[in-house]
């Protein structure tokens, strides 16, 4: 979010799913879209069903692959080259959108000249991808009509999150194809409310609405309206706690509905740092694997025992109804949350969620406009700001929040750590359509059990040759964090040199391996990429 | 119009000849139409009257709500409301003694002309209905047009359908006629876990095969597909060979599907 932040001025999805239908060309890069929003992947291939021209750029063979008019296997975290390759294509044959660029943006010049060094040989090298799909990737992006750019975590888990966002936005402003319906970039979000949690302000540095901590008139309006004096300085991101933690900066952590003990990068460091906590509190709907390792658990409730709203990936704030009455001892958040702060000296006095919301509409500007009697059936898409408004349907129409949309010169950085002798293999993670996430909430479901029971690691048949190793035989997984054992499946998905591992599983969990190492700005770390060497378990020592 | 329905029901009600209603309704302030169960004939606040508005017409497994409650309450009598594919689903679910006629009173409701060709439904009314009119059946153009095709772009059209398949099970979830016990579909012999998509068409045909002189037509399971597959033209196809071949159709008349393997209940002595 904060590379389309710095481009545009502010961070969302800029189109509506359903424009996606209508659009002339769909450029989906890092994201699994069929099984991981499957929904958005129907209207993609709605549009491709009327003609509209689909690109993947996936390191993997994955199910929309199939219906690509081109599928470029990029290497691993080689993203910002083959972004910077297709607009030097663009630009040598002059297919960027001029006027656009000249009233709309600013700091062309810096970009051009940078593009100017990745010539299709050069990524090549960097990417594997073969000139000739560049150029056709390139022409079928920047000549469509109207184009738009579809991503997700396979675009920001990288030590370079911000600068792959920062270069989609570069390629769409280039091409003219923001703004408009059917032309924008789009970050998939990956949990139902996650738009919604970060549009609230549960980010270190921003109150809700991305109104800035430490921008005095905002801090003051939230200090008046909350009768509270706030802190003019940013919190610390996830990333930065846990070195807080071991420094002894940090000695609570109040955890909700978050599972950093199967979801964040190496876990030996992780579970080491929960463990030196004077406090761990866990507020979730089961007792994960974090939440095993809390002083206090707070058991919350699911979706249906709940009032209030989620915001999905288009900026849409949607009513849920409570259906059934929280069971056993479990509490809804609103009401755990108000009796925690009553008990901690701040009582808020709130009856009913649609207050909350009154709450949000007064002091969030983008928000103004939302209550719950207008959002009773579809559901208003932000910017609303005001009871007349009728809600954004794509943003950046005629002027970027930001004013001019801005070009940002981005060179190739390459991934923390490569392959090399003694890791010669690199290491994917992400999702398979049977299981969400740390599978608190799937892996309680029999049906999706028998669908998958248990971890895997996809590797090519040609790899696995080399290793003298079977489908379905049970590996060792190295890298220079830890190691787990797991069953490999031999697919040609897989291209030769790189493995896949999904990060449900916490009897194999993929952050073992995985590599701490984040970006320098979102503090994202690099789940995407690291290094790793597959080894035979030797049946006859291991007994 | 459909005060005939709503008053219909409340004299069920409250005469005692059902003791719940499985129908429709409206929220208050809400556009979205809900199921609901009425069982005060006093008390039918929100009943859903616009049933009959175009071709979006709101339409939910009624059928297979009412199978589930009478499993649990087999002693109730219940009342719903029912098209004409509805009242084709009660008569197969009869047949196959997985519901019992005395349990269901049914409240009939013909199809409009608009929904009757948007379904292509070859006949869209019950044998009784309290609402509307009838309006005659409509043959399936879209049949006719994937049937067309030369047999190799006739694969390559339907293996790229079910390759969008996520596996989702909707269309057997939704399904009225979908009442075993074990499904095939969850058999790990014919169809591997765990990868989407499922094997195909191997997935697909096999619930094809299994549709075959039971499907009656009622289009929930493509309405329920999150991935666009046009669930209807094959269920319509394969039952076409059904009719073909036995001069049999789901939901039509008292015998039993050719393909009924199972035989009569013990105590029907007709075979």
């Amino acid at each position: 979010m904060a590379g389309l932040a710095a481009a545009f001025g502010s961070g969302a999805m800029t189109n509506s799913i359903a424009e996606l239908e209508d659009t002339k060309c769909i450029f989906i890069i890092g994201s699994n879209t069929s099984e991981a929003h499957p929904l958005i992947a129907t209207r993609i291939l709605r549009a491709k069903e009327k003609g509209a021209k689909l690109i993947v750029a996936d390191p993997r063979k994955i199910q929309i692959a199939s219906y690509a008019d081109c599928h470029v296997q990029q290497r691993l975290g080689s993203d910002v080259a083959l972004i910077n390759g297709m607009m030097n294509i663009i630009l040598k044959e002059g297919w960027e959108d001029k006027e656009f660029i000249s009233e709309r943006t600013e700091g062309i010049d810096a970009l051009r000249e940078m593009v100017e060094k990745f010539t299709p040989e050069k990524v090549e090298a960097i990417s594997g991808v073969k000139e000739q799909d560049l150029r056709k990737i390139a022409e079928l992006y920047a000549k469509s009509e109207v184009s738009s750019i579809v991503y997700a975590m396979g675009i920001t888990q990288h030590i370079s999150g911000v600068d792959n966002v920062k270069s989609l936005a570069n390629l769409a402003m280039m091409c003219g194809n923001m703004g408009k319906e059917g032309g924008g970039v789009n970050p998939l979000r990956g949990q139902n409310n996650v738009q919604g949690a970060c549009d609230m302000g549960a980010l270190p540095n921003v109150f809700p609405g991305y109104q800035k901590v430490g921008d005095e008139k905002v801090t003051e309006k939230f200090e008046k309206d909350w009768n509270v004096k706030l802190s003019r300085k940013p919190g610390l991101t996830i990333t930065d706690m846990f070195p807080a933690i071991e420094e002894g900066r940090l000695k609570a952590l109040y955890v909700l509905a978050e599972n950093p003990m199967l979801s964040d990068p190496d876990l030996k460091h992780v579970k080491k740092a929960l463990s030196a906590l004077d406090l761990l509190i866990v507020q979730d709907l089961f007792l994960t694997e974090t939440a095993q390792l809390a002083q206090v658990y707070l058991p919350g409730v699911s979706f249906a025992e709940k009032d209030g709203t989620f915001v999905n990936t288009e900026r849409r704030v949607q009513r849920i109804r409570k259906v059934i009455e929280p069971l056993g001892e479990s509490r809804s958040d609103l009401k755990i949350i108000q009796e925690l702060s009553a008990k901690m000296g701040y009582p808020m006095e709130y009856e009913d969620p649609s207050q909350v919301q009154e709450e949000i509409a007064r002091l969030t500007p983008s928000y103004g406009g939302i209550t719950y009697s207008r959002i009773e059936n579809d559901g208003l898409q932000w910017p609303c700001p005001n009871e007349d408004h009728p809600g954004t349907v794509y943003l950046h129409k005629d002027k970027f929040t930001r004013g001019l949309g801005l070009f940002h010169a981005v060179d190739y950085v390459p991934p923390d750590e490569l392959p090399d002798e003694e890791y010669p293999l690199a290491l994917t993670t992400g999702r398979i359509f049977a299981h969400f996430h740390t599978g608190t909430m799937t892996r309680k479901s029999s049906a999706l059990n028998k669908e998958v029971e248990k971890g895997f690691l996809e590797i090519n048949p040609k790899d696995a040759n080399k290793l003298g190793i079977l489908g379905g035989e049970k590996v060792k997984a190295i890298s220079r964090r830890g190691e787990i054992s797991i069953e490999v499946l031999l697919t040609e998905r897989m291209d030769e040199g790189v493995v896949f591992l999904p990060f449900h599983f916490a009897e194999s969990a993929a952050n073992v391996i995985t590599n701490p190492a984040f970006d320098p700005v979102a503090k994202i770390p690099e789940y995407k990429v690291c290094a790793v060497r597959i080894e035979k378990i030797d049946e006859k020592k291991e007994g | 119009m459909s005060e005939k329905i709503a008053k219909h029901v409340s004299e069920l009600l409250k005469q005692g000849k059902i003791e719940a209603f499985i129908g429709l309704k409206e929220q208050q302030g809400s556009k979205h139409i809900i199921p609901h169960i009425y069982t005060d004939g006093d008390n039918l606040d929100g009943f859903y009257t616009g049933f009959n508005e175009g071709a979006d017409a709101k339409r939910y497994p009624l059928v297979k709500t009412l199978f589930h409650i009478s499993k649990r309450y087999p002693e109730a009598r219940l009342g719903i409301l029912a098209r004409g594919c509805d009242e084709r689903g009660l008569k197969e679910l009869y047949k196959w003694n997985q519901l019992n006629t005395e349990q269901v009173v049914t409240v009939g409701l013909a199809c409009s002309k608009e929904l009757a060709e948007f379904c292509e439904c070859y006949k869209p009314y019950p044998d009784e209905f309290v609402e509307g009119e009838k309006v005659p059946g409509v043959d399936s153009e879209r049949v006719k047009k994937v049937s067309a095709l030369e047999e190799p772009e006739r694969l390559k059209f339907w293996l790229d359908k079910f390759s969008r398949c996520i596996k989702c099970y909707g269309c057997r979830n939704i399904c009225p006629m979908c009442f075993c016990k074990e499904c095939s579909l969850e058999e790990m012999e014919f169809i591997e876990t765990g990868k989407i998509p499922p094997e195909n068409p191997i997935f697909h045909l096999t619930r094809a095969v299994h549709m075959a002189g039971r499907c009656i037509d009622c289009g929930l399971c493509e309405e329920a597909c999150p991935v666009d597959i046009p669930l209807r033209i094959l269920y319509k196809k394969v039952n076409n060979i059904i009719m073909d071949h036995y001069s049999y159709r789901p939901g039509f008349g008292e015998e039993k599907s050719p393909l009924n393997i199972l035989g009569s209940r013990p105590d029907e002595n007709n075979s």
